[in-house]
């Protein structure tokens, strides 16, 4: 772990409270986020690739989320970032300085770990106070300061409890408290809420945004639950086996998936072998069961050529019961019909066998549909994408 | 920019790398050393004998000195096993108020310095005739060893279910054959283990032994610490290092059969 | 009720043994610590306050006389020497073997647990070779030309010191590094990011936590250092004696019993309190689990 030994704190306030020496990252007076440029981003272990060449460019005040399934190198980058590992290759930029190389206690970031990692032998307050402390920051400065954080994140008086006392979701708090009680400029959040029930998740994500848009502060979070990036995050980056997929907001990345994996990862899709028949103003595409259609040529997510094997995808939920001109018509042999309050979720077979899901709102016209039966779905043309390849 | 040498971790792994070789090179250097051709300890040893060796093989001294330690050793072995396994089955699956004062008394060698008990047994043993004697040896080290006995015994069966003894006696068999056939081969590894390290505890054991040996019956530690104090002759490198062969193989071997019960 | 309890102690339920096998089957191990433990050491106790007559004077001659003072101090002094060298020497070694992964660790660990596993003779034997005058500390210091003349190292207290040093290690290092282990990798990752250099991450973090253990370790080496025998007998200096081998010598060579017995008295009585006062950092049972 890249760490120096003894020379020089990082600086708070704009001043430098230890002795002179070299202190590459640097806080302004007031918290405000800064970029970061991630360049050609490498790191190996012998071997095996963890992050591949990944390049992703953050503004000043960004919250953006790295997702994707363990193993997909979301945590590594983090890691570089935060200084904990020194990537085989690139470049990390933090408001045009080359943090690359710089050991972690010298970069002034923010850092909330997933299992909260509060000290057990400090009090709360202490452990606020912690990082003002290796600032050099006097005692009464230290404790006011950090009570100040804890009533940002409303745990104002718990000062003297110890972090065994505290409930999860307390303690996350805490650690919130302690990341940025220095103010820095970019706050790295490593899944923070995976070890949170459910409930208290949800009140924790409102948590974090609300103080993302107090401070203003740049935001790096890791995940691999997707609803948790699409609610919170500006932008999201989308991690499979060291290499970025899709960055972009969330509606893009749902609604128009820039590969077969993201299409698969982010929500429910629905996916249809095809046969690309011709290209040009329209695409052409054959089913599986032997039907044609034309779609605009807009539809192909990536580049495609006749005769190519395709994908067809479309969103569970932009299926319509019924037989309507604004689409292309399918016939599904329904399997399971399953009630789920405020939607139904009608699962069946495509002629070809393929599975097909469908979401419907407002159960009440549908009561009289049953497993077995066979019912006709509108697709509408905009709401379908299609993609190389096969289904996996 | 290039990654910055961690010199502190360099400097942490010299430092630590540094006082490994302080614990291992003492006894790595009785190895060489016993094979030297000189008479007296020089460093480096030069020439290449199995003299020493002979020495001792062929002393009777040194002979009637093992011989001694193993009898001890292995008596030792069986009484501290068969106590010490009996006492931790009635802790654990007897009606005992008496658990506390188990407790006490079992870490009781312990605690207390070995030259204590080293002499109290000389001047007890002496008024009634056991110094010097294999009983007397024998007595001391199961006191010494029982300890290790009883925590190895303890975890062991404390892993056995109690409701498999039941079991097998009200399919008809006495406690006796339940504990024989059903609860002694669930243990046998950990028993063979803590038999093992009585042996070799009470085989090295130098404190006590040195109080009890007498003019004629002399432990191999006692023996031992003789030589070292008088001569120093390269026979007692040549001894360390069997013995240290010895220790590794009997505890490696305890370990094997400790790691085999615990995956049981 | 009194019936039940009763046939309880003649006949076992399946599951718990009668009060009666209970009994017999500790018979022989209280039995034996009885007779082999308790009643030696008590004995010696009663004769050091009650020979030649009902009297504190052995105990006093301990205290009085400067010698026997020099004694007992040379004995503290040199178990906490050997302590806080221990603590010196293990405690990065510890370290490092809580943080290493794979052959490293496993490398580290034998060499740690290894010599646990040859007995104190020989350890304190080699040692005897190494400070011979024509041995290997002696030629490799003039070998690197640091010194013209030979060293007297061996029959002197610094030699007893390390050699201890030597032979404690191992249990100052295993308690140590039980505590390190329960440490988490991510409380010295939060602290750096926080901005704590290395030196102070360990002096609030990891010192603080691995507390415990340093305690625990020092409590094992300092107490089992005040009565060592072996190698203070073969290695120390008769000037220079501690407190075993004041005993060795005053049953050995001077056969004043009583005298000899108070010495035992309070080295046992001193031990003892020590242990009783630290019983919970101790911990015996886990011990056990390590030193195999």
């Amino acid at each position: 772990m890249a760490l120096d030994w003894c020379e020089g704190g990082p600086r708070i306030d704009g001043k430098r409270r230890k002795r002179d020496s070299v202190n590459i990252a640097s806080a302004r007076q007031s918290a405000s986020g800064a970029s970061i440029r991630i360049s050609r981003l490498e790191k190996r272990f012998g071997a095996v690739s963890a992050v591949d060449g990944v390049d992703i460019d953050i503004a000043a005040g960004e919250f953006v989320a790295l997702l994707g399934p363990s193993g997909s190198g979301k945590t590594t980058i983090l890691m570089s970032v935060a200084g904990f590992e020194f990537p085989t290759s690139g470049t990390i930029h933090v408001d045009s300085e080359d943090l690359t190389y710089v050991p972690s206690n010298r970069r002034n970031l923010g850092m909330v770990f997933q299992n909260y990692t509060l000290f057990p032998h400090m009090s709360i307050l202490d452990n606020v106070a912690f990082p003002l402390k290796m600032r050099g920051l006097r005692t009464a400065e230290r404790h006011a300061r950090a009570e100040a954080a804890l009533a940002t994140v409303r745990l104002a008086g718990y000062g003297h409890r110890r972090p065994n006392e505290l409930s999860g979701g307390q303690q996350q708090r805490v650690a919130l408290a302690r990341a940025i009680v220095y103010q820095p400029r970019v706050l790295l959040m490593d899944e923070p809420l995976s070890a949170l029930d459910k409930n208290l998740r949800e009140d924790m994500q409102l948590e974090i945004k609300r103080l993302h848009a107090e401070l203003g502060i740049t935001v790096i979070f890791v995940t691999h639950d997707q609803s948790e990036a699409l609610t919170m995050a500006d932008r999201i980056a989308v991690l499979r086996d060291g290499k970025i997929q899709q960055i972009g907001p969330a509606r893009q990345l749902y609604e128009r998936p820039a590969n077969l994996f993201t299409a698969g990862f982010i929500g429910e899709m629905n996916f249809v072998d095809v046969a690309v028949q011709s290209v040009g103003d329209d695409t052409s595409v054959a089913l599986p069961w032997g039907e044609t259609w034309r779609l605009p040529a807009t539809a192909a997510v990536e580049p495609l050529a006749a005769g190519e094997a395709a994908v067809l995808a479309v969103r569970p939920e932009r299926l319509q019961l019924g037989v309507s001109p604004a689409g292309q018509v399918i016939t599904v042999t329904l399997s399971d019909i399953v009630y789920a309050g405020a939607a139904l979720l009608l699962i069946g077979r495509l002629p070809d066998g393929t599975e097909m899901r469908a979401r419907i709102p407002g159960a009440s016209q549908l009561s009289s549909l049953a497993p077995g039966d066979v019912a006709s779905f509108t697709i509408p043309t905009e709401a379908m994408l299609l993609y190389r390849g096969k289904r996996q | 920019m290039k990654p910055p040498t961690d010199r502190g971790s360099l400097a942490l792994g010299a430092y630590v790398y540094a006082v490994l070789a302080f614990i291992i090179v003492p006894l790595v250097i009785v190895i060489p050393m016993s094979f030297s051709q000189n008479d007296y300890l020089a460093f480096p040893p030069s020439g290449f004998t199995l003299k020493w060796y002979a020495e001792y093989f062929d002393s009777r001294q040194w002979r009637a000195a093992t011989w001694l330690s193993v009898q001890v050793a292995l008596l030792t072995a069986l009484f501290a096993s068969v106590i010490g396994t009996a006492a931790t089955y009635a802790m654990i699956r007897g009606r005992s108020r008496l658990v506390t004062a188990f407790q006490i008394l079992l870490i009781g060698p312990i605690i207390v310095p070995h030259i204590a008990l080293a002499v109290g047994l000389y001047l007890f043993f002496q008024t009634i005739g056991l110094s010097g004697t294999i009983p007397g040896f024998v007595l001391a080290h199961t006191v010494l060893t029982l300890p290790f006995v009883v925590f190895t015994m303890a975890a062991a069966l404390g892993r056995v279910d109690a409701n498999l003894e039941a079991a097998a006696m009200s399919c008809g068999a006495t406690r006796f054959q339940a504990f024989r056939l059903v609860t002694l081969p669930l243990v046998l590894p950990s028993l063979a283990s803590s038999a093992l390290f009585a042996f070799i505890i009470s085989f090295d054991e130098p404190v006590v032994s040195f109080f009890l040996s007498g003019v004629r019956q002399k432990t191999l530690p006692r023996r031992m610490f003789e030589d070292i104090e008088q001569n120093l002759t390269p026979v007692i490198p040549a001894i360390a290092t069997l013995l240290i062969v010895l220790s590794i193989l009997i505890l490696l071997g305890a370990h094997v059969l400790r790691s085999r019960s615990v995956t049981q | 009720m009194i019936e039940a309890g009763r046939s309880h102690f003649w006949h076992s339920d399946g599951r718990r043994l009668s009060g009666l096998s209970t009994l017999l089957l500790l018979l022989p191990f209280f039995a034996i610590i009885a007779f082999v433990f308790v009643y030696p050491i008590l004995q010696l106790l009663v004769i050091s306050i009650l020979e030649p007559h009902p009297t504190l004077d052995n105990y006093a001659r301990v205290v009085e006389n400067p010698v026997h003072m020099r004694v007992l101090m040379r004995t503290l002094w040199t178990a906490t020497l050997v302590t806080a060298l221990s603590v010196i020497l293990g405690f990065p070694v510890a370290y490092y073997m809580s943080r290493a992964k794979g052959t490293v660790a496993a490398l580290v660990a034998v060499c740690v647990i290894l010599p646990l596993w040859s007995s104190v003779l020989v350890r304190t034997a080699a040692w005897s070779f190494l400070f011979q005058r024509n041995g290997l500390i002696n030629s490799a210091l003039m070998g690197l030309g640091l010194t013209s003349q030979p060293f007297k190292l061996l029959y002197t207290q610094s030699a007893v010191v390390i050699a201890m040093t030597h032979v404690l290690l191992p249990f100052m290092i295993l308690p140590i590094y039980g505590a390190l282990r329960s440490i988490p990798n991510d409380y010295e990752r939060a602290a750096a990011v926080l901005g704590a250099t290395r030196l102070r991450t360990f002096l609030e973090v990891i010192l603080p936590l691995s507390l415990p253990g340093v305690v625990s370790g020092s409590l094992l080496v300092f107490l089992t250092a005040l009565g060592f025998f072996i190698t203070p007998a073969l290695l120390g200096s008769p000037q220079e004696m501690m407190i075993s081998t004041l005993v060795s010598k005053q049953i050995r060579e001077v056969l004043d019993w009583p005298f000899a017995a108070a010495l035992v008295g309070v080295l046992t009585v001193f031990v003892t309190l020590l242990a009783i006062i630290f019983s919970k950092t101790l911990r015996f049972d886990r011990l056990m689990g390590n030193a195999s």
